[in-house]
């Protein structure tokens, strides 16, 4: 080993001597920082994966639309069904219609789902906690569980519903009487956006409230495990012809994931200043050891070292702290993350904002989601701010005249 | 060789028309006032300081035509040094400062830890050598830093003032240590001292007064 990496180490771990307080105090500095941002950026990477999940299982990978009413279809369900890459593709149609049970009004957002494929592109039966979604037929509609709570309806009730088409029917001096669908399901995804305001009915239910005849609004395509959606989008984009187009959940979600990512992005720069304290507590330490070892360093000069050597001694020191510190904060953050449900819960139950928690959040559970990429970040910035650390005091013993700093006091 | 210091605008000629040569295994003294430039003279000798004026030869070798590391190197082979503080690293135990000097050197193998031992025996340390620097008295560090400054067998051991923080008994232990090693090794010794009687058990004595090194005649 290198007589400078020897002496770092020696001057972090003495022979017969205990590890220095400005070691340790150095290294939980640098833990913390990194722990922190473990767990902010991989509960951060969890809030995108469940919405990102949410939003595959309730709208499907890709969607094909031409902005009018689509009547053919049928040759695009073939097209798309042929291809390798896709699970399951059906149309549907969607819209906002007035629902009314006794005096209670609302005003979500219906669409259609198609309820024989063997996999089907939005799996509504893993979400049904009341009812059934073989009893949907096109007399009934399945709500949302905040939906049937916000107009008082349950299993069975009926409800009235009001399409716009009533108006145009209306402009027309023709009267069109409000349809009565019986509530045969209550589904709950876990994603407050998609539960507080839906309701979902038959494709054929949905043509004739939106007097579709035999067309629909797009046909939504659900991919295979392992394919890109963009990559998919993108393939399928170059065989349909215009004016069909489409668009993957990233692109009708992207604001809510530019958001995600920012916060994400925010968190990891904010919390980064943590480390970036630990870091210049580092080199504030590190530059007094450098002044009170003056003499040692004119001593190394005079017994032959180098300047560049005596940088490499005091940085490896630096760098030493730095890989302690990630390692540590990686490992404590993990343990952290793999309780935090048993922390939340309990910090939630102490405040008695449990409720509140799912409110806000839209998820009962912390999620959590990382990927090697957002550790690597983590600890290529640790490192790299801990070996600048030790940079500055470095380059002030490397300064040094071995004479001079013999002749110091 | 001259060598002079800025102070402000001033310029203070520190050694002024120095001139002298040592044989292998010759043991000379240089006595003077504090602040006279026997450091100075060390450093230079040393090669940590440069002169104004005149040439340094280490042997054959005409010190300013290495370049810095390569001076830095052949230090490390050449020259052992004894400074008056010891200057040992206490983060090592007695036996790794000692390896130290070879350490720089690039040399930490079985053969450099035999010698370690070996002086650190001679040296009359055989006991401690694992005890912290720390827990060592005076002059045990003093044979510490004796025995590193002999590691990578130099020819010239430059001794600055090794007895000034030793009581009379220890310090005289150490003097008796250097010359007894410069005998027995024939290793050239350069003693800076205060004391008349250390300074005479050397074969030549020199006294720097005024910047000016002259042969010692009254004892």
């Amino acid at each position: 080993m290198p007589w400078y990496l020897y002496l770092a180490l020696k001057q972090l771990f003495p022979t017969g001597k205990r590890v220095s307080l400005f070691f340790i105090i150095a290294v939980c500095g640098v833990m913390l920082g990194v722990m922190l941002l473990v767990i902010v950026q991989s509960v951060m990477g969890g809030f995108g994966r469940i919405y990102r999940d949410k939003i595959i299982e309730t709208n499907g990978h890709i969607r094909i639309e031409t902005g009018e009413v689509m009547y053919d279809y049928e040759n695009m369900l073939n097209f798309l069904s042929a291809r390798k890459e896709v699970a399951a593709a059906s149309p549907y149609a969607h819209g906002v219609v007035m629902l009314q049970h006794k005096d209670r009004p609302a005003f979500p957002a219906i669409r259609s789902i198609d309820v024989n494929g063997e996999t089907p592109v939005v799996p509504i039966a893993n979400y049904i906690i009341l009812g059934g979604v073989d009893d949907l037929d096109d007399d009934s509609v399945l709500l949302s569980s905040n939906l049937a709570s916000s107009i008082g309806a349950a299993l069975h009730s009926t409800v009235e519903v009001y399409t716009p088409l009533i108006i145009d029917k209306l402009t027309e001096d023709e009267v069109l009487l409000p349809r009565e669908l019986t509530v045969v399901g209550i589904y709950e995804t876990g994603w407050e956006e998609f539960d507080s305001n839906t309701m979902i009915a038959t494709l054929r239910l949905m043509q004739e409230l939106y007097n579709l005849s035999s067309g629909v609004h797009g046909v939504a395509v659900r991919l295979n495990p392992g394919y890109d959606e963009e990559e998919v989008a993108s393939m399928i984009r170059e065989e349909i012809l215009p004016p069909n187009e489409t668009m993957t959940w990233l692109d009708m979600y992207a604001g809510l994931l530019w958001i995600l990512k920012l916060e994400k992005n925010m968190q990891f720069f904010l919390l980064l200043f943590i480390v970036i304290v630990a870091a210049f507590a580092i080199a504030n330490a590190q530059l007094l050891t450098v002044i009170r070892k003056t003499r040692e360093i004119g001593l190394l000069g005079a017994l032959g070292g180098q300047p560049r050597q005596l940088i490499a001694c005091y940085c490896f020191q630096g760098l030493f702290i730095g890989v302690l510190g990630t390692l540590l904060g990686i490992i404590v953050g993990l343990i952290a993350l793999h309780f935090r449900n048993d922390i939340i819960h309990g910090f939630a139950k102490l405040t008695n904002s449990e409720e509140w928690l799912i409110k806000f959040y839209q998820f009962a559970e912390l999620p959590v989601y990382y990927t090697s990429s957002d550790f690597i970040a983590i600890s290529i910035s640790a490192l790299i701010l801990t070996t600048l650390a030790g940079l500055l005091p470095a380059w002030h013993a490397a300064r040094m005249k071995p004479a001079e700093a013999l002749r110091n006091e | 060789m001259t060598k002079s210091f800025r102070s402000g605008n001033r310029s203070i000629e520190v050694l002024s028309g120095i001139e002298m040569c040592m044989r292998q295994g010759e043991s000379i003294s240089i006595r003077g006032d504090s602040g006279s430039g026997k450091t100075t003279l060390l450093n230079v000798i040393a090669g940590l300081e440069y002169p104004d004026k005149g040439k340094i030869f280490w042997g054959e070798t005409l010190l300013s035509q290495l370049s810095a590391s390569s001076q830095a190197k052949q230090r490390a082979v050449t020259i052992g040094m004894v400074f008056q503080a010891f200057y040992l690293i206490p983060e090592l135990d007695a036996f790794e400062n000692v390896m130290m000097a070879s350490r720089i050197l690039g040399r930490a193998g079985s053969q450099e830890k035999s010698r370690a031992r070996e002086l650190l025996e001679r040296v009359g340390l055989k006991e401690r050598l694992y005890s912290s620097t720390l827990k060592l008295s005076g002059g045990e560090r003093q044979r510490v830093a004796v025995a590193r400054a002999l590691m990578n067998k130099p020819s010239l051991i430059l001794a600055d003032e090794p007895t000034g923080n030793l009581d009379e008994n220890t310090g005289k232990e150490i003097i008796d240590l250097l010359m007894e090693i410069s005998r027995e090794e024939t290793v050239s010794l350069i003693l800076v001292t205060h004391n008349p009687d250390y300074a005479m058990q050397t074969q030549r004595q020199f006294l720097l007064h005024y910047g000016k090194l002259n042969i010692n005649t009254d004892g």
